[in-house]
This record gives C-alpha cells, structure tokens and sequence, in this order.
C-alpha cells in the first residue's frame, strides 16, 4: 500500500475516534462524571496515539499522551472534572487542527511543542484557562470521508444480479443472430448490433466494478500468521522470521476467507516440520534464524500465493516409507518425485511416529487440498531436501464467474474450468495406447492417461444410443470384462474407425490427465452456481452453470479424476 | 377467527362442531402414479411442465436431473423411481410439482396433476399396517373419496430419507 493511501485510511480512522472523543465530552459536560464514558474516550485516544505513532505523528502522539495523562488524573480524582473540560474540549480542538494539516498536505508534520507545553503546565496545576484554541469552523466538519462501510451480503447479491445479466447478455446475443437473417433492413440490423454491443460493454464495466468492490488485499490474512508464527517458533526453540511479499495483492473477500485455513496449515506445517532449532541449522551451516516467505502475486486472472520456507526441506524416503506404511502405495510402486510429494495431500498422512500438539495428526494438508479445489485452484508443492519446501496456491482472482471451456460429449455439454486447462489437442482412436491395461496417449515427450468423460459419467458413447442401455461401469475402473479392456477400437462402429475426436489436457501439481471428449464448444465466461446436496453430492460434478438459452451445464470437477487411483496408475 | 353468532337453540354443540370443521380443513393436491397421491397444499410452490431436464452423473437413479427454474437450478426427483413404482416414460401429461419443505427446493416429477381437494380433517385414516413397512413410513394415510382413495405423502420424511440412503 502506498504512503497516500495509508494516510487516507489513519484519516478517515482518526478522524471517527476523534468524534468519539468529542461527543463523549459533551456528554461529559452535560451529564458529570461517568466511567463508562471516560473508558470510552481512553480507548479512542489510545488508537489514535498509536496510530499517529506508527505513521510518524511523534508530537501528536505525544501530545495524545498527555491528554490521556489528564483524564486519568480525573478518573483518580486529582483533578476536578469541570477544571479539566474545558481544556480538553481545546484539545480535541488542537487534534482536530493537527488532523486537518495532515488532510491537506499529508507530508506535513504537525509540531504541537507549545501545545504540548501548554498541557504540561495545566496538569502541573498552574497555567492559564483562557490561552483557548483557534479553530477554523470549518474543521469541526473533520475531513470527509471516502470509505463507507457495506455489508458484505449486500455485494454480493450485487454481484448474484451481475451473473443473472451475464447470462440474458448472452441470450440476446443468440437471439440476434437468430435474428439476423429474418432482418432486412441492413440499418436497423446494424443499430440492434451496436445497442447491443454498448450494453454489453457497459454489462461487462459493471461486473469489473463490483467483483473490485469485493476485493480485499491479501494482508487481511497474512497479518493474521505474524502472532502465531512468533509463539509456535518460540514454544519449539525455534528463530523465525517472517517476510511478506506482494501483500498488498487484491483477492475476492470470499476467496480471502477460504485462504485463511489452508495458510494455517502451510505455515503451521513450515514451522513443526520444516525450519529445524537454531544449534541444528547452526550446525548445517544455515543461518540461525529460518526465514518464512509469505508472498503473493497475480498472474492474469489468478494469484499466486506462495509459502516458502528454508527448511529441512520434505525427506522423500520417509514420506515413501509411511505412504507404504499406511497402504496408500505398495513398496513395489516406482514413484517419482511428484507422486512421492502427492502422497502429503492424502487424508491422514503423516510421518509423524507421535502427533504433536501443532501437527502430526495427519489432518492439514488433505484440507488444505481440498479447501483450494473448492475455490477452483491448484495446490503446487515443490521440495528440496536440506534446502526448503514451498507451496504454491494458485487461485482464480474471483469465484462468481470463472472462463470455462465447453467440451460436448455424449450428446451432453459440459463446462470445464480453464483453471485447471493446459491445452487440447485433436486425436484419432489410433493415437491412444494401452499401457497396463489403461488408456493412454504419447504427448510431448511424456505418457498421459486419458479419461474418457462419457465412460467416467456413465454416459451413452454416442448420442445415438440410449443411455440406460450402456452399462454404468467404465472398464478404466474395474467391473468391465477384460475383452474391453484389451480393445478400445471395438468401440467404434465401421464409420467410426477414423473419427477424431478431443482430448482435454488438464493438470494439478504437473500431474496431466488427457480428459476425451467428442466436441469442444468453445471458450465462455460462465456463473457458478452451486448444485443442491440434497441428494447427496454428485461425484465428478462441482457446481452447475446457465447458459445464454437457458439450458443448464454442469461444470467438471477435475480434482475428482485425480482421485480414482486407478487413473493415476497408468503411467 | 370469524365472528360467532349463537344458534336460535342457544347450544354450544350446534355450532361447535362446524368452527372445528372450518379450521382443520385440509387443501391437498392431488396427483397420478397409477394411484393418486397427495400432499397439502402449503408445501407447494408451483406446478410446471417438463422442459429440458439436465442429467446428473453419478446421482442416485432417483435424480431425473436439474431444471433451470427462473436463473434457479433445481433438482428434479423422479417419483415414480423413488416410490420403486415402475417406470413410465414421460407424457404429455407429465409435471414437475415444485415443493418446498425445509427451506428446500425442490421438482417432484409425476405422471399427471389431478386436482386440488378440499378434505375435512377426518379425511385421512392411517394406512392399514399390513402395507406400512419399515420403508414407507413416508406415507401419511390414506384418504377415502367417494370413488377413490388418496395417498398421502409426507413430503419432509420423503426427502429426509434420501441423504441417509446416500450415506449408507
């Protein structure tokens, strides 16, 4: 945040807890003596005073200091509160004038020496109840504010209507071009496609203004980790220092919310099982204080949250070891790095023998997986032993409306987040191979699995057939015979044989699985919204979406796909 | 309540009877799955026609699918399927009733909507117990007409149940 910004904001606060001050006093002066109020009025004062510290206001804080000094003296009765008032009123007065300097000229710094003087004097007992105070009327007006509080709920069905105009722009979109060849007239078909394209713009302004009015800067929750950081270092013996990069990022409050979770674990787990005591990082040559970095960035429509710390750094023997240990991989797995590193996420890991009061539970990472699928991001950890681990966060900068790419398959329409897309390709049946009993495509120098998405739904192959005659079961996950599992072409009819068709490449922790489709449909902004849980929540499917006519589309939920292991073993 | 006038006889009992009649009367909508079935009137939203139903993968066989009601995505329950009647393919006929119990959304599909009834309370008699197994205790009672009967569904235990179901 830059310095005029930060002024705007001790202003604007400053300004409130001195009309705090201001109208306890009247209240004072009308009502006598009451502790309440004068609890009140310390409280403000005391934020002022650090406040004004912290922005380098000494001679307020000072003078602050003093007038806090007085109001103490009449709580304990030392100085009568009618002597007193009037010397207060004049110093909410001198406040008043320091803050409107500032207002002015925010690299004025206010001198109140003779003021302070003056007070010093007064509580000293002697000094002169008439030296009053000029003040410009108009300063009793304070500075305006430029903030206003709103409740968030408010925003956000702003936003819900924004969604809801997204999607008739769209369906009127279609209409024209429904419309266009029943139009004759050239000028008028010309005037509707600028009407509509000036609305569409504005449409467009519109959802940018309120998806920043929903922004909040990402220190809202890194400031949240310093206190935790410096108890949790200090209760394992443990020198740790924190550096924040790039907090002043903006994020979706709705996204910020969900962040503040996983970041606890992040951080939690750098500190239990990452950064060793100060004699063992002595001893391995590395500076005696572990450094934690806590930044963020954007990147197009996502921010980057990275925590990275300088740790021990992840030992994959071990995490190999308790993988074996707790079944989820057998000893004769070759697994490299990556799939060693995935193994943290799962639920219940740990390589902990005995859990700790801070970690070893094995409850942390799988959430943090979770919490950061739901928003539609990708958890990247990346490890190098004795050197540090860092996880990266990568999430979309709102979760309202996401670009999501159309793939049709089974005569179905289906949304898939971009988030999660590296790129298509076009394939034919012959460009997929089986390996180990599972499909999979050459690409790029590397072996990919493909899924076929009409297999992993249950759905018909083709359009054609109807659904309740093809067996629910994919033969990529068990149940199907094994004369389908050793010939995919026996799928395609005659015609068939040279049919193409798309494969989707989707990626988490540069984990990639080819997902098939028959069609892709494009490219298209899409409003999330949830699907009911009444029945219980549907497998692969992570919410629903409108289009322009009305029909519904569900959007995928790639993580799922990740989680049949038996996708994974492929390669 | 409505303003009582007493009866020329004087007597509480002559009229009594007719105020209890006036409160406790019951509003069903009445509807076809081969029987007729109802439910009361105040948990129901609306009665719409069948347009384009999305299907959800992985759902229980139940879930005909989501239905855009409005900019709402609705969950669709298929009837038929979820009393384990047998199925029929959808007709001209054939309506989603949107019901809302507990704060819940959600279209029930059936074959046909009847008519909405006026029933005194003693309309409803419990369901003979040889038919009310552990699994339809979603069932109310059922009701006598002068040519038919009338099952009652209580719509909150109906839906209730699903989520157990899905957990097991």
């Amino acid at each position: 945040m830059d310095y005029s910004a930060l002024i705007k904001d001790y202003l604007d606060d400053a300004n409130g807890h001195l009309n705090v001050f201001d109208s306890a006093l009247l209240s004072l002066e009308k009502g006598g003596y009451k502790k309440d109020t004068l609890i009140n009025i310390l409280g403000a004062l005391h934020t002022l005073k650090g406040n004004s510290g912290m922005m380098g206001f000494e001679s307020l804080k000072t003078y602050i200091h003093h007038v806090e000094e007085i109001l103490e003296k009449v709580d304990d009765n030392s100085i009568e509160l009618g002597q007193a008032l009037d010397t207060l009123l004049d110093s909410a007065n001198v406040l008043r004038n320091a803050l409107q300097w500032i207002g002015k000229n925010p690299t004025f710094t206010p001198d109140l020496m003779e003021n302070i003087l003056a007070l010093q004097k007064k509580l000293e007992g002697s000094g002169d109840a008439s030296e009053k105070q000029q003040v410009d009327l108009l300063s009793y007006l304070g500075t305006k504010t430029d903030t206003i509080k709103v409740d968030f709920k408010r925003l956000d069905s702003l936003l819900n209507l924004v969604g809801e105009l997204v999607i008739f722009k769209t369906r009127l979109n279609q209409i024209e071009t429904q419309a266009k060849g029943a139009i004759n007239d050239k000028s008028f078909a010309k005037d509707l496609n600028e009407g509509l394209e000036l609305m569409g713009k504005t449409i467009s302004e519109l959802q940018e203004g309120i998806m920043k009015a929903r922004m909040l800067p990402v220190s809202y929750v890194f400031n949240k980790f310093p206190r935790m950081i410096r108890d949790l270092a200090k209760s394992q013996g443990k020198e740790i220092q924190l550096i924040f990069e790039g907090e002043d990022t903006e994020l979706d409050k709705t996204v910020i919310d969900e962040l503040e979770e996983p970041l606890l674990h992040i951080i939690r787990n750098a500190i239990d099982h990452g950064i060793e005591v100060s004699r063992d990082r002595v001893n391995k040559g590395k500076n005696q204080k572990g450094t934690i970095v806590l930044s963020a960035a954007q990147e197009s429509n996502y921010v980057i949250i990275k925590v990275k710390d300088d740790g021990r750094g992840i030992d994959f023997d071990t995490v190999r070891r308790a993988g074996i240990d707790k079944g989820l991989i057998k000893s004769e797995d070759s697994l490299d790095k990556d799939n060693i590193l995935s193994l943290i996420f799962s639920a219940g890991f740990t390589t902990k023998q005995e859990a700790t009061d801070v970690s070893g539970r094995g409850i942390g990472l799988d959430v943090v997986n979770k919490n950061i699928s739901k928003l539609n991001g990708h958890v990247i950890v990346d490890s190098i032993h004795e050197k540090g681990t860092t996880f990266t966060l990568k999430l979309p900068l709102n979760l309202a409306i996401i670009p999501a790419l159309m793939a049709e398959t089974g005569g179905e329409v289906y949304a898939i987040p971009m988030s999660a897309v590296d790129e298509s390709i076009k394939v034919r049946e012959e460009d997929i191979h089986i390996i180990n009993n599972h499909e999979v495509i050459r690409f790029r120098e590397r072996v990919i699995p493909v899924v076929r998405l009409a297999e992993f739904f249950g759905l018909s192959p083709s359009p054609v057939i109807a659904r309740d005659k093809v067996p629910k079961q994919s033969h990529l996950f068990g149940a199907a015979s094994k004369d389908e599992i050793a010939s995919p072409l026996a799928r395609n009819d005659k015609k068939g044989k040279q049919k193409k068709f798309y494969l989707v490449i989707v990626s988490k922790a540069e984990k990639r699985i080819a997902i098939a489709v028959d069609r892709l449909r494009g490219q298209q902004e899409i409003v999330i919204k949830p699907l009911d849980d009444t029945f219980g929540k549907s497998y692969g499917i992570a919410g629903a979406s409108i289009l322009g006519d009305g029909r519904i589309v569900l959007i995928i939920d790639v993580m799922s796909f990740y989680e049949k292991k038996e996708v994974l073993a492929g390669v | 309540m409505s303003k009582i006038s007493l009866p020329p006889s004087g007597l509480a009992e002559d009229f009594l009877g007719e105020i209890r009649e006036e409160q406790a009367e019951i509003q069903l909508v009445t509807f076809a799955l081969g029987e007729q079935y109802g439910v009361p009137i105040s948990q129901i939203q609306e009665i719409i026609r069948v347009g384009n139903i999305t299907m959800v993968p992985n759902s229980p066989s139940y879930m005909e699918g989501v239905i855009n009601l409005r900019g709402r995505v609705l969950p669709v329950l298929n009837l038929r399927k979820r009393l384990r009647l047998q199925a029929k393919d959808l007709g001209k006929m054939s309506r989603i009733i949107v019901t809302e119990v507990n704060n819940k959304t959600i279209g029930l599909l059936v074959d046909s909507v009847s008519h909405v009834i006026k029933v005194p309370p003693d309309f409803v008699e419990a369901a003979p117990e040889e038919v009310l197994e552990i699994d339809t205790d979603y069932i109310t009672g059922v009701g006598k007409l002068k040519d038919r009967l009338v099952i009652l569904l209580d719509l909150e235990k109906l839906l209730r149940r699903e989520k157990i179901e899905i957990k097991e």
